[in-house]
């Protein structure tokens, strides 16, 4: 398969990837472009040794960080203390479960690194040692950020009124 | 282990799949005999497949057109000569022959081959025991914005620990007439590995390319902006490796 048609297999998977990253679906798609016009001017430096997602997902976690690093309006990292407490507690259907909604929005509340880590765990699956290599911080790291980071999150969904996440039944 | 250790990162790594062999045996004691554990673990789960379950649809989505379209863009040719040879074509133009052998003099310095000054760099300066640096690895973020500016490109100094490369600190370095800085690492045999950074005035693009002066190789590369080249006394391989290690963080 040519290389661009297999960057073209790879989207849905850029996609939802860039979207556990940043969360705005127009955004994350910008990312996504971003990263495939990357790829293909700098398609001289992928090593084939190794897989393509793996290096697609680098290329496009650089470009959210340094997006990220760019843009001073998301490196002001929201305040837990800005939410209500138990805001949107009162509405009965979340006792059944936790919405896509909710859950996102509390994502949106965690640190960059910690988010990042969440995401390429929960969401694609990549194991700490390819975490490591796609971020440049030692594995002890990438585990301090992934506990922290969960911790973090039971807690904005505890206080936004959602046990469910804790409870045992 | 008690309790704040499990919560820590133990529990997450199980979860995760990530321990092994005696780890995982003992993680698996220590959780069947505690039902605070077993909470922990149950948490940990479900949040991870909640987190999974908020995007999993994104991946079903129809593909935007746009993105089709950009992955599908031609490939434009790269003309990796073309501008050394704009370059040069430009002094022959503006100079005249006496012009050009003018210039040829002036610039011989900054028209040693990058590898030929990275070599030289690290001749001159990793052989040092007690000076091989200017900035000490301790100021790695003045370091890293100090030959940023200096450089003309901004670069972050990459992490190699896992490759068991331990940063010692960088300096500037006289490249021809412009400024070039130099990184210094050491392993734990106090075997030295440098990457000289220059700015790229031609701005032409190349892929890694590996280059040998004795015991030392060097794997360079050229990017928009900037160029690198590794040198250390390893094979072309591990050169290799470490570039490319490297090259996806110095973007960061």
């Amino acid at each position: 398969m040519a290389f661009q048609d297999e960057i073209i297999a790879l989207i849905p998977q850029l996609r939802r990837f860039a979207r556990g990253l940043c969360g705005d679906r127009a955004l994350a798609d910008d990312l996504v472009q971003d990263c495939i016009e990357r790829a293909l001017i700098k398609s001289h430096l992928y090593d084939p040794a190794r897989p393509l997602k793996a290096w697609l997902y680098t290329v496009l976690r650089n470009g959210f960080i340094s997006g990220v690093r760019h843009d001073k309006r998301s490196t002001v990292v929201k305040s837990i203390d800005d939410l209500g407490v138990g805001e949107g507690a009162s509405l009965p259907e979340q006792e059944q479960g936790l919405s896509v909604k909710q859950l996102r929005d509390a994502l949106d509340l965690l640190p960059v690194q910690q988010r990042e880590v969440i995401v390429m765990v929960a969401l694609e699956e990549l194991s700490y040692r390819e975490i490591s290599d796609m971020t440049g911080v030692p594995v002890g790291t990438v585990m301090s950020r992934l506990s922290r980071g969960r911790e973090a999150l039971r807690g904005i969904l505890e206080r936004r009124g959602q046990p469910y996440l804790r409870r045992v039944k | 282990m008690n309790m704040k250790i499990l919560q820590n990162w133990a529990l997450h790594a199980y979860a995760d799949g990530e321990l092994d062999g005696a780890e995982r045996n003992d993680m698996e004691q220590l959780i069947a005999a505690s039902p605070e554990a077993r909470q922990e673990l149950a948490a940990i789960r479900r949040q991870k497949e909640a987190v999974k379950g908020s995007f999993s649809g994104v991946a079903d989505e129809v593909v935007p057109a746009k993105l089709l379209a950009a992955a599908r863009r031609p490939l434009s040719r790269r003309w990796g000569w073309a501008p050394n040879l704009a370059a040069a074509l430009a002094l022959l133009i503006i100079g005249g022959a006496g012009g050009w052998l003018a210039s040829a003099r002036v610039n011989s310095v900054a028209m040693a081959s990058l590898p030929e000054r990275a070599f030289s760099a690290y001749e001159v300066y990793a052989v040092e025991v007690r000076h091989p640096v200017e900035v000490p690895a301790s100021e790695q973020d003045h370091l890293q914005a100090w030959l940023s500016k200096r450089v003309g490109a901004p670069f972050k100094v990459p992490d190699l620990a896992d490759k068991g490369y331990t940063l010692l600190g960088g300096r500037l370095l006289a490249d021809g007439a412009k400024p070039a800085g130099l990184l210094v690492y050491e392993d734990a045999a106090k075997k030295r590995l440098t990457i000289f950074v220059a700015g790229n005035a031609a701005g032409n693009e190349i892929p890694f390319e590996i280059e040998r002066r004795g015991k030392l190789v060097t794997c360079f590369w050229r990017d928009k902006d900037l160029v690198y080249a590794f040198v250390g006394e390893n094979s072309a391989d591990d050169m290799k490796q470490l570039a490319q290690a490297a090259h996806d963080r110095f973007e960061g």
